[in-house]
């Protein structure tokens, strides 16, 4: 029995398909952002931009897996139909219209694969490239904040919640578009290896990776620091039933391993396959960071409970109701 | 807020979970106490139990989340009530009540709650230590005072020189 440590279960309301909803959404928006930038910036290689703008088919995935976690299911457009009542409803507001914008932006750049073209609708096209803009990134932080919501939450209630889910957004969002845009070189040799994109690319995500992991210990430490709850939430992710999670899943395969690979590839830049699992290594470290945070938002324990267990001297209750 | 509540002294309370039992039998018609809206927590291996259920609180966190708008304080029943055609069980409201009383049921895939089986509550009826109690709001605080009084008096009692 270690005296003084209560380690809280993991919450079980909310299941993984809120974090897949979580993840896919945010990096279908992060690799918008990025690709519109890098296409802003004048940077996009092909005739085409459609490598760098597919980011609306992963949230077009994505979407459904809220729904999945429901009860009754049919249930989902009565409540979300009315945007006044919560962020589940305007959340779905926001996916919808950038799931429309995003897969018509999309749409448009394949049509010179089709033979069409394109070149007279560039105002219209600049019109929509900042509307899909602004949706993508209101999507982003959506994703942190349809968790902020729900207040009672120690562990989610703090606005560095949907700062941490855009920041990983961009960084996964961005190895995203490397990964793609290194697989459609492969594959069409003939429009050759975008050297510039992808210099670009590859230290944007440096910086990005950074930013985020600064983002994370402040989150953590800031949590820590919020009452018990908090502190119950961060030490089930640090040493609880979620330290693998933590440690393999977020640490070692979304951030140490990235650096140290993105280090060897800088030293071998014909070693193709290094990025590949580099940014294998990214995309699955940016899911468990979703999936450690919906599973470690436990609520404290009731107040009666807890006055019985200060009453009784019991400070190694393993178990958490609910 | 509401008129009447269910007070528990956990020092009686046996841990049988008839509380449980009664509860599921007269809300789903099955005795499964997975689907009771009562939850008796447990510490084994010093024999305590602790049933709790639904504190109808003044202000309700879970009416505060709920997106559907399905929780919420009915004011002629004075207490906090579930719409279950409304629900659509996304379980929000069980995320953020720091009693843990609404419940997700599995079979009818919406939360439900503790209504104190419109007045006559089984888990009242059928406690057989008496540890639950449905009694007037106002009256909470002299029951838990004549509990008080009365361990006092039986502890005089076991005490040497009276």
């Amino acid at each position: 029995m270690n005296k003084g440590l209560i380690y809280l279960k993991p919450q079980r309301q909310w299941g993984w398909e809120v974090a897949v909803y979580l993840y896919l959404a945010g990096v279908g928006a992060g690799s918008f952002i990025i690709g519109l930038l890098m296409d802003w910036l004048g940077y996009s290689p092909y005739s085409t931009r459609a490598i760098l703008l597919w980011g609306p088919i992963l949230v077009t995935i994505g979407a459904p897996f809220l729904i999945l976690d429901l009860g009754i299911k049919r249930r989902f457009l009565n409540t979300v139909l009315n945007p006044k009542t919560s962020w589940l409803s305007r959340g779905f507001f926001i996916l919808s219209m950038y799931i429309v914008i995003g897969l018509v932006i999309f749409g448009i750049s394949i049509l010179p694969f089709l033979g069409i073209s394109i070149s007279n609708w560039s105002s219209l096209l600049l019109i929509l490239d900042v509307v899909g803009f602004i949706l993508a990134l209101a999507t982003a932080i959506y994703t942190g904040i349809l968790l902020q919501s729900v207040k009672y939450v120690s562990f989610w209630n703090t606005s560095l919640l949907p700062v941490l889910f855009t920041v990983s957004a961009l960084s996964t969002g961005s190895m995203a578009i490397i990964l793609s845009t290194l697989g459609y070189s492969i594959l069409t040799p003939s429009e050759g290896y975008p050297t510039q994109l992808m210099d670009v690319l590859i230290s944007t995500e440096q910086v990005l990776i950074v930013i985020e992991a600064i983002v994370l210990g402040l989150y953590l430490f800031f949590r820590y620091k919020a009452g018990e709850e908090g502190k119950g939430s961060a030490r089930l992710l640090l040493s609880g039933d979620l330290k693998f999670v933590f440690w393999i899943g977020i640490i070692v395969s979304g951030f140490f391993l990235p650096i140290i690979l993105e280090a060897v590839y800088s030293q071998f830049q014909e070693q193709h396959f290094l990025l590949f699992l580099n940014g294998v290594f990214l995309l699955i470290g940016g899911f468990f960071l979703r999936y450690g945070v919906v599973y470690a938002g436990i609520k404290d324990q009731h107040p009666l409970q807890k006055l019985i267990q200060t009453h009784y001297n019991l400070r190694t209750l393993k178990e958490n109701y609910g | 807020m509401q008129k009447k509540v269910l007070v528990i002294d956990y020092e009686k309370c046996t841990g049988c979970r008839m509380c449980e039992l009664v509860c599921s039998v007269f809300h789903t018609g099955a005795s499964n106490p997975s689907r009771s809206r009562i939850r008796v927590i447990k510490w084994e291996w010093i024999g305590l139990y602790l049933p709790i259920t639904c504190q109808n609180c003044e202000e309700p966190f879970c009416t505060e989340v709920c997106p559907a708008k399905a929780c919420h304080i009915d004011l002629k029943k004075h207490m906090v009530v579930i719409d279950k055609n409304k629900c659509m069980g996304c379980k929000t409201c069980v995320l953020a009540c720091p009693f843990g009383a609404p419940l997700f049921d599995e079979v009818e895939r919406v939360t439900v709650k503790c209504d104190y089986c419109d007045g006559d509550p089984q888990c009242v009826r059928f406690c057989e230590p008496g540890a639950i109690q449905y009694v007037d709001a106002g009256e909470v605080s002299g029951v838990k005072q004549l509990a008080a009084a009365e361990r006092l008096t039986s502890a005089l009692r076991k005490s040497p020189g009276m």
